[in-house]
């Protein structure tokens, strides 16, 4: 590919600025700017999203890239992502441990009485898709009343804040392998390119911060027949994991802030394919920033079905790493897709300069037809 | 009947509950207590990111899920002819002034420096916002808690 450098530009793209906010303001004096608060809450989803996406857990800062890019997620993540290339890496922590998420949703499809029990948490899972027409119209009263009500009609309670996993509990009863201890150091995808084969730290830490719907894509191709993972989801948790760093002059574990993640264990397939040792279940795994479900769900099943593949090699796209892990990420196949709107005035007339040749020659060697003759 | 003084809770819990109120609150606070107390920067205050390390429950692998914002801040405070005592703070959050801020008030608490008492009214308002929040938490849990026993009852009945 080639491309050639022009001018005479500057003022379109200027105009093309202007003319984007120009959409975004085009309500006039009855428009309300969007404040960033309200983003954060009222679009949390949209907002969980690009934070993930993105791969910088910065809730206030997605809000504003959703704002600025009006609602586009692919380049809200992009903003965040050249966000955070600007600013130093001051530490890496000490490994958290999701099993202290504060959870606000669990549940479990494989067993219906999982240790703590099942709490569905905010969820449109079991709400029927019928359009709310009230929310059309809803008046601020209602709005700003609406929370307080929720709390008022509820007794109070002595949950605790985080729960046992089911899968420790299927592990406790010899269902799925031990754990084993891994010293292998984590791969930093924001350092080091993927060259294949990667561990599968590398496969982990790009699928949490891919495009959710590529991810679902090739998740959907292993469930519809491509690939045999059958998965059961045996846990999948919404909650906020408090971030341990060690204070700088006592060394003791102090509460940084805490982090809202969505995780998911699914079962899969038993296997003894040697025939030695226990059968027992194989697990994929998923988790990432914000409560993104489907997300989730998806790398889990992503996950064991790479496990499988890295360890007998792919015998469908899903379970090959290279085509996976090279092709979810949004920022990536967005900007490849985008560039195409660049100038190719060079390359294009290269193409055209052949095409006309080759049809000149066509021409030219075709025999003249009778009727052609004077 | 004197009100019970309020009690200082762990260390560990201070940065939690600094970062749960206005952080114009906690600033102000920490300038105010300057005015009295001689505060030397031992590391400049930064901001920047954090690398977020998980370990993953199915394999136990560690991996990295994204990045997080971080500021942190070491101080060391003398109160006049006082021994000095270090605070610092890091926080999951990118305003380095906030962490140099808590970072004067975990020195100050730590040592119970004068202005000590200034700052428990701050921590109490920290703990109250934190206890509304876990408030809603458990709120989104308890109710929708799932009866699996009266789901089973309900079915029996049908079966009936």
């Amino acid at each position: 590919m080639g491309y050639v450098a022009i001018k005479g530009g500057g003022r379109a793209i200027q105009g093309a600025d202007a003319a984007l906010d120009a959409l975004r303001t085009r309500e006039g004096e009855q428009g309300t700017p969007l404040s960033l608060d309200t983003i954060e809450n009222q679009l949390r989803l949209l907002t969980s999203r690009v934070i993930s996406e993105g791969g910088l857990y910065h809730p206030r800062l997605a809000a504003l890239a959703i704002k600025q890019m009006q609602g586009d997620t692919l380049e809200a993540a992009f903003a965040l992502r050249a966000y955070r290339s600007t600013k130093p890496r001051l530490l890496q922590t000490p490994v958290q441990n999701t099993a202290n998420m504060r959870l606000i949703r669990r549940i479990s499809s494989a067993f219906k009485d999982i240790p703590g029990g099942q709490m569905l948490g905010p969820t449109p899972d079991y709400a029927l898709r019928l359009m709310r027409m009230d929310l059309a119209d809803e008046s601020p009263e209602a709005f700003r009343s609406m929370a307080q009500r929720f709390l008022d009609d509820v007794p109070a309670s002595d949950l605790p804040d985080s729960f046992p996993k089911v899968v420790d509990a299927l592990r406790a009863e010899g269902l799925l392998p031990a754990l084993e201890n891994t010293t292998q150091e984590a791969f930093d995808i924001t350092r080091e390119p993927l060259v294949f084969p990667v561990p599968r730290s590398a496969a982990l830490a790009t699928m949490a911060r891919a495009e959710t719907g590529s991810l679902l894509a090739i998740a959907y191709s292993n469930m519809r027949g491509y690939g045999d993972v059958h998965p059961t989801i045996a846990e999948l948790r919404v909650g906020y994991l408090p971030v341990m760093l060690p204070h700088p002059v006592t060394g003791e574990p102090v509460e940084a802030g805490e982090v809202l993640m969505t995780e998911c264990e699914v079962v899969a397939m038993y296997e003894n394919e040697d025939g030695s040792g226990t059968p027992t279940f194989t697990l994929g795994y998923g988790a990432c920033f914000g409560h993104n479900e489907v997300k989730a769900i998806s790398m889990a099943i992503l996950d064991r079905a790479l496990q499988k593949g890295m360890r007998d090699g792919p015998g469908n796209p899903s379970e090959d790493p290279e085509f996976v892990l090279l092709h979810v990420d949004g920022v990536d196949s967005m900007g490849f897709a985008s560039h195409y709107k660049m100038p190719h005035y060079v390359t294009f007339q290269s193409d055209m300069d052949r095409l006309r040749t080759t049809q000149q020659k066509q021409a030219q060697s075709e025999p003249s037809t009778p009727g052609d003759c004077a | 009947m004197n009100a019970t003084p309020p009690t200082l809770p762990p260390r560990g819990q201070w940065p939690r509950l600094l970062l749960a109120v206005p952080a114009a609150s906690v600033r102000a606070l920490a300038e105010q207590l300057t005015h009295t107390l001689q505060v030397e920067d031992l590391h400049l205050p930064q901001s920047g990111l954090g690398l977020l390390s998980l370990r993953d429950s199915a394999l136990n692998d560690t991996y990295f899920p994204g990045e997080i914002p971080v500021s942190r801040a070491h101080v060391r405070v003398t109160a006049g002819s006082g021994i000095p005592v270090e605070g610092a703070a890091q926080l999951l959050d990118d305003r380095a002034s906030l962490a140099r801020a808590i970072a004067v008030i975990d020195a100050v608490l730590a040592g119970q420096l004068p202005g000590f008492a200034q700052v428990l009214p701050l921590l109490q308002a920290g703990q109250a916002r934190l206890d509304a929040d876990k408030r809603v938490r458990q709120a989104l849990l308890s109710t929708t808690r799932v009866d699996f026993s009266l789901i089973g009852t309900e079915q029996d009945d049908d079966n009936d």
